[in-house]
């Protein structure tokens, strides 16, 4: 029976710690304790520490996915395609807005038929867009540029594709919807090429998904034969200028310009402009 | 009681304290170039054509928050040797993808402080990513191996422990 250790007397009960030389012992129990507590309170705190690291950066990432949700969420999402917007087009620039309106807000569109960022833009802002239009709210002058060509598999794909649009402008600009479906098509990530891809849209395949947009074959002919090439790179020319003028210098796409200046694209910067809370 | 520290301890001291702030600068500026920038970061991304098209967006959307969240404990110097680890990771992943777009010859910029996507072939710095990212597990390599520097919270965690025991 060695002494120090709590054992029960005959009634159950712990025996009581006798004086002297258990004091020792005990002095010594306690130190060996202390410093089983140490090595065992630092690796101890060593995993608090590495839990709350873990935390800190699940919650940083969460409260990340969380803002990213937001800021790449869809606006107006389900409105779908334009159904009332008209396609004017003059010096190369088109302008869609609805018939009989006079919009309070005219925006500047600067894209590139080939740049990925405005396929983003489309994804997020197209529909928000088609429904301010098609409410009369908003008229958008599209400017096509084409500097992205030389990434482009046939190194032309930006200017015949903004010739493309011209012809739909320019023969089935009066169809509701045509011009701003068509163009929504060219952007989305079934049919616009990669950059620096294998491939790139024939100036017949054009022409078909123009038809398949509600185009008419008259708009049809004039993609596939090329008719409005020449004239989309001289307009492309010229909106570059206009949007370097715009911006301070800056060509790149998307640009959204407002009064002369370009827009800050924020989530809800056509909501401020259209001036919903 | 204060004691001053030999020479040699205050030189990696100084040197630790470098090269943690040094990595918490690259990775908060590196995460937020690219947390304000949603639409270029899914471009930067994609342009490395290694994931599927689903995964673009979730890569895209986590990454810029996991670089802050190091750059946080980084700079406060909270669980440095977990932080350090984990960027050498992330820095290996990098160069891992640098190198496998050089030689599947694309030609990409690789967007790590923001930008990203395509550019001419004449404008890939392949080599100098590299060797940036190189640079960067140097710091994160030392950090694994002495995590312990001044001015950081592990330091006032162990002190604190240290006299309560």
């Amino acid at each position: 029976m060695a002494q120090g250790d709590n054992k029960r007397n005959q009634q159950g009960k712990p025996a009581p710690a006798k004086g002297g030389q258990p004091a020792r012992k005990s002095a010594a129990g306690r130190q060996s304790v202390a410093a089983a507590r140490k090595s065992s309170g630092s690796n101890r705190t060593q995993l608090i520490i590495g839990g709350i690291a873990i935390v800190v950066i699940v919650a940083i990432i969460v409260v990340g996915l969380v803002l990213n949700k937001q800021q790449t969420a869809v606006q107006a999402e389900g409105y779908g395609a334009s159904t009332q917007s008209v396609a004017t087009e003059s010096n190369g620039v088109v302008t869609v807005s609805k018939p009989g309106s006079t919009p309070a807000v005219t925006i500047d569109l600067y894209e590139d038929a080939l740049c990925p960022i405005c396929a983003e833009f489309e994804r997020q802002y197209g529909q928000q867009i088609n429904k301010a239009v098609d409410e009369g709210t908003l008229a958008v002058n599209v400017h096509m540029l084409d500097f992205l060509n030389k990434s482009s598999f046939s190194g032309d794909y930006s200017t015949r594709a903004a010739g493309a649009l011209l012809c739909v402008a320019q023969q089935s600009g009066s169809q509701p919807g045509v011009y701003l479906t068509y163009h929504s098509a060219l952007f989305s990530p079934d049919h616009q090429p990669a950059e620096n891809g294998s491939s790139d849209l024939s100036n017949d395949e054009l022409a078909a998904l123009a038809t398949s947009s509600g185009a008419s074959a008259a708009a049809g002919s004039c993609i596939s034969s090329g008719q409005n090439v020449t004239a989309a790179g001289e307009a492309a020319t010229a909106s570059s200028a206009t949007l370097s003028e715009a911006t301070g210098g800056r060509v790149a796409t998307p640009t959204v310009v407002h009064n002369g200046a370009p827009v800050n694209l924020t989530v809800n910067w056509l909501g401020t402009l259209l001036g919903q809370p | 009681m204060s004691r001053t520290a030999p020479p040699g301890v205050l030189v990696r001291d100084g040197i630790g304290l470098v090269a943690r702030i040094g990595l918490a600068a690259v990775w908060l500026v590196s995460g937020g170039t690219k947390a304000v920038d949603p639409a270029q970061t899914i471009v930067a991304v994609r342009a490395y054509d290694i994931f599927p098209q689903s995964v673009v967006g979730v890569v895209a959307a986590v990454l810029p928050y996991l670089e802050i969240a190091l750059g946080v404990l980084l700079l406060i110097g909270l669980a440095t040797r977990l932080a350090a680890v984990l960027s050498t990771i992330v820095l290996v992943t990098f160069i891992a993808g640098v190198i496998s777009a050089a030689a599947r010859g694309l030609s990409i910029d690789c967007g790590c402080f923001g930008g990203g996507g395509d550019v001419d072939a004449g404008q890939t710095a392949y080599g100098q990513e590299v060797l940036r990212d190189l640079g960067f597990i140097a710091l994160s390599v030392y950090l694994t191996i002495r995590p312990d520097t001044p001015a950081s919270v592990d330091r006032l965690v162990r002190r604190r422990a240290d006299r309560t025991a």
